[in-house]
């Protein structure tokens, strides 16, 4: 599904992504951890060319994104994004919010938009939410509309930028469990993230960067029981004093 | 003597309506074409291609930088020498609108630069095509910035067409200064004219303020 080959990223002068080499199949769920900086968005905004890379190869659902000429809004369309920050429309209501893309790129009717519309805010448990906007609900509700907004268009993968980091502590868990859902569903996903929990119910591989330079890749228990590197090791310290 | 005075006024008045209603043609064309291109270079202003970018700060920056009636006889009196007649009421549409296109266009561009980029980010990851995330999800948010000033340019732009008196257009100002030749209470006759130039202006404040108002109430919501 998707195919990362020594792949290498630079902003100016700073080496990015270094010679990284992924494969996640379908169906796969895979987490993405390491330090402040070390390249964890920047490598999931390769694919969907959020950020476009210099050299290597990458090939997302056989489509080649390191060839310009790819046309990436079709390929937009078949995956679904989830930014820390949310990033709802703020002057459209959760439904609308849901509903946009389907509408206008999906072409479906407005009667059929609605209707699927309410199912995904009904998946993500928020059914009587559709009215809101966002400014009128929590940091989690907005975050539950945001990943509906995404499974809306029926995605072939869901890729997760730190979903949960901006997040009060009690809101974290309410998320966690639509992904865990969606996992469970067996949806293709690459979720950023810290929260071992979720990596350890879900995911069937974890994968740690450090700047730049993708260092480990192994079940969720062998990564997080024994890591292979020092710096992994130093990492999940960390994380577990938190 | 002054109620002969006013009783002339009133005769001719009708001339004034005249004036008013070309002042009106004038800066209601020259708005709407303005709108039009202020938008579209506003958005190429905001947009990624430096170079298209810069090309059009030049612009700006010399619309901003030189008199408005030297612009207008720049369109009127050097077009010609090239070969390009142009009347007085077109020099004047085209004068007005390459300046109200410099001041809409950064105008706009700084209320799309004002939305966040991951609402670009987001548009962009569903699927939405560039003019689709600018029209869907970018514009409606930047019209809260964009609105009030916009409506207070327009105002300018209204005030501005009084120089185009200077080529020969017969509009408001034009038929002032023809009055005072055969009335000469210049006072009276540019009250009158202030007065109408006011009734169309107006509005149009009254307008910005209440749109800046409840552009203030939305931005508390969003
Ligand atoms: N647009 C940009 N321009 C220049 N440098 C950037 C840009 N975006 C990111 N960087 C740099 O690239 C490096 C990798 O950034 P990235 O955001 O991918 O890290 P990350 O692993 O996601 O970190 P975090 O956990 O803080 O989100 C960092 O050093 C960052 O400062
Ligand atoms: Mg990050």
């Amino acid at each position: 599904m998707i195919k990362f080959k020594d792949v290498n990223k630079w902003f100016g002068k700073l080496h990015v992504l270094k010679d990284v080499n992924l494969q996640v199949a379908a169906g796969e769920v895979v987490v993405i951890c390491g330090p402040s900086g070390s390249g964890k968005s920047t490598l999931i905004r390769c694919i969907n060319r959020l950020e476009k890379f210099q050299k290597g190869e990458l090939f997302v659902d056989n489509f080649p994104l390191h060839d310009h000429s790819t046309n990436i809004t079709n390929l937009r369309a078949e995956i679904g994004f989830v930014f820390q920050q949310f990033h709802l429309y703020p002057h459209m209501t959760a439904l609308e919010n849901v509903t946009l893309a389907p509408i206008n790129v999906r072409k479906i009717n407005k009667t059929d938009a609605v209707k699927l519309g309410h199912e995904k805010l009904a998946r993500v448990g928020l059914s009587d939410k559709a009215d809101s906007y966002p400014s009128q609900l929590s940091g989690g509700q907005q975050q539950r509309v945001a990943i509906a907004r995404g499974l809306a268009m029926s995605p072939k993968i869901m890729l997760f930028d730190e979903p949960t980091s901006a997040l009060d502590p009690e809101m974290i868990g309410e998320v966690l469990d639509v992904m865990v859902q969606l996992a469970r569903d067996g949806m293709t996903m690459c979720v950023v993230t810290h929260e071992m929990e979720f990596a350890r119910q879900v995911a069937h591989r974890v994968i740690f960067m450090d700047q730049g330079e993708l260092l480990e890749s192994g079940s969720p228990d062998q990564f997080f029981d024994n890591p292979r590197t020092d710096r992994a090791a130093v990492f999940i310290g960390k994380i577990l004093t938190h | 003597m002054i109620a002969h005075y006013l009783q002339r006024l009133v005769e001719i008045f009708p001339f004034f309506l005249k004036g008013l209603w070309m002042t009106v043609a004038v800066s209601g064309l020259s708005l709407i074409l303005s709108t039009i291109f202020g938008f579209l270079l506003g958005t190429l202003r905001a947009g990624n291609s430096r170079i298209l970018s810069g090309v059009i700060g030049i612009y700006v920056s010399f619309i901003r930088g030189t008199p408005f009636v030297v612009q207008i006889f720049i369109v009127f009196f050097i077009f010609p020498e090239w070969g390009i007649q142009l009347d007085a009421f077109p020099a004047a549409i085209i004068s007005l609108s390459v300046l109200g296109t410099a001041f809409l266009c950064e105008i706009v561009a700084g209320g799309i630069k004002a939305v966040e980029k991951g609402q670009w980010e987001a548009a962009a990851s569903s699927g939405l095509g560039p003019i689709q995330q600018l029209r869907l999800v970018i514009l409606p948010q930047a019209m809260q910035t964009i609105l009030p000033p916009l409506v207070g340019q327009y105002v300018l732009l209204i005030k501005d067409s009084s120089v185009v008196s200077v080529i020969g257009v017969i509009e408001l100002t034009r038929v002032g200064w023809m009055t005072v030749v055969r009335i000469p209470e210049g006072l009276m006759v540019f009250t009158l004219v202030g007065i109408l130039y006011f009734s169309i202006s107006y509005p149009l404040i009254r307008l910005s303020n209440n749109l800046e108002r409840r552009m203030a109430v939305e931005q508390v919501r969003l």
